[in-house]
């Protein structure tokens, strides 16, 4: 994790001490994992390496903030070569983006599920993502799970040949299953 | 040409079943033998897709040609020395468990290495095993050794049936071909 993430969660946990509930968590948490298409097939792949930090209190959802940051050179597809592919120049950019981030402010109920409007920053283009999880605390610990869906080609993910959507779809699904610790007491009021 | 076989001769449905598999088979070899020598890439990934698509319509026909041959027996063969109708029955009964075992080492392999099969993007087909690194490279290495396996029987078959043509001249091949005599 790059001091630039841990500085954003801080900085969140600063920002988030009005009072409301903190969480915190890294790839030791759950999966993030993502589902692409490849020649009409679906596959999924993860990141091993990524930072949850979730300030949020369903009383008081306009006061919440959630932030992602991942590790794009830690895209896991379980295969080296398509590994190596994605880290490229053509995809992920990783040498130039080692980070892609989600940050969302705005939340809303939809059911038993909450939506998050925010922002994914991915190769270095911003564009509006919605997430949708679910939360429940269980102990200390708040489990947290959902999905998003966005284009890659939106990111300039997958350049020249790569860009034809037959072979690779242009609809990306991310997922994730968490199960966040509290957010360190030093860092409370 | 009847549709199923006679006491003489293949009929047009086991004979088109046939052929279509040896076309499919040198479409395979060659997108194989293509595929096995580009770095990983477009071309690459459009190869084996295309690749894998006609391997699980091998598969299909396979299916269809030992319902068929199951339920339409074969013409019996020309008389011949013991060895040799031994020697038929062997490679017979090996070339139908490789058109069975490419194909479904082939998608074994695809689900080891996490590269799911669609035929022809119409329909993603079921991972047969879970994704494994280790379990990906041993199903490589055999459906390699298969296909060279493959590649020497279908050779001895059709070495054997050019020699009943035109060596034991008894008409052996005729009883595969549409032209054939009945």
């Amino acid at each position: 994790m790059s001091p630039r993430a841990i500085f954003a969660c801080l900085a969140l946990l600063a920002a988030g001490a009005a009072g409301a509930a903190a969480w915190q968590g890294d790839q030791a948490a759950g999966k993030l994992q993502f589902i692409a298409t490849q020649a009409g097939a679906k596959f999924t792949g993860g990141f091993t390496k990524f930072r949850v930090c979730f300030d949020f209190d369903p009383a008081k959802p306009a006061d919440g903030r959630l932030d992602v940051t991942v590790v794009t050179a830690s895209v896991d597809t379980l295969d080296d070569e398509r590994d190596a592919m994605l880290t490229g120049e053509d995809f992920l950019w990783t040498s130039k983006h080692p980070e892609a981030r989600f940050h969302a402010e705005k939340f809303r109920r939809e059911g038993k599920r909450w939506r998050a409007d925010g922002e994914l920053t991915l190769r270095g283009i911003a564009r509006p993502v919605t997430v949708r999880f679910q939360i429940a605390p269980s102990g200390a610990v708040l489990t947290m799970k959902g999905d998003a869906k966005f284009r890659r080609l939106a990111f300039g993910v997958g350049r020249g040949e790569w860009e034809s959507t037959e072979w690779i779809g242009d609809e990306v699904e991310v997922r994730f299953d968490l199960r966040l610790p509290p957010a360190p007491a030093a860092a409370s009021p | 040409m009847p549709i199923r076989n006679t006491a003489s001769r293949y009929g047009s449905v086991a004979q088109a079943l046939h052929w279509a598999v040896v076309a499919l088979l040198i479409v395979q070899f060659t997108l194989g033998k293509i595929a096995d020598d580009l770095p990983l890439g477009f071309d690459k990934l459009v190869t084996l897709a295309r690749h894998k698509s006609f391997g699980i319509t091998i598969l299909a026909l396979a299916v269809i040609r030992l319902a068929w041959r199951l339920g339409n027996r074969p013409p019996p063969p020309p008389p011949m020395p013991g060895w040799q109708r031994v020697a038929a029955n062997l490679s017979h009964a090996a070339l139908y468990t490789l058109l069975f075992a490419m194909p479904l080492t082939g998608w074994m392999m695809s689900s080891a290495s996490n590269y799911p099969v669609s035929w022809f993007g119409f329909a993603q087909l079921p991972d047969l095993v879970a994704p494994d690194r280790n379990l990906a490279h041993d199903l490589e290495d055999l459906h390699e050794l298969l296909s060279t396996v493959l590649l020497w029987v279908a050779a001895l078959h059709v070495l054997a049936a050019l020699k009943h043509q035109f060596v034991d001249r008894d008409g052996l091949l005729m009883r595969m071909l549409p032209w054939g005599k009945p």
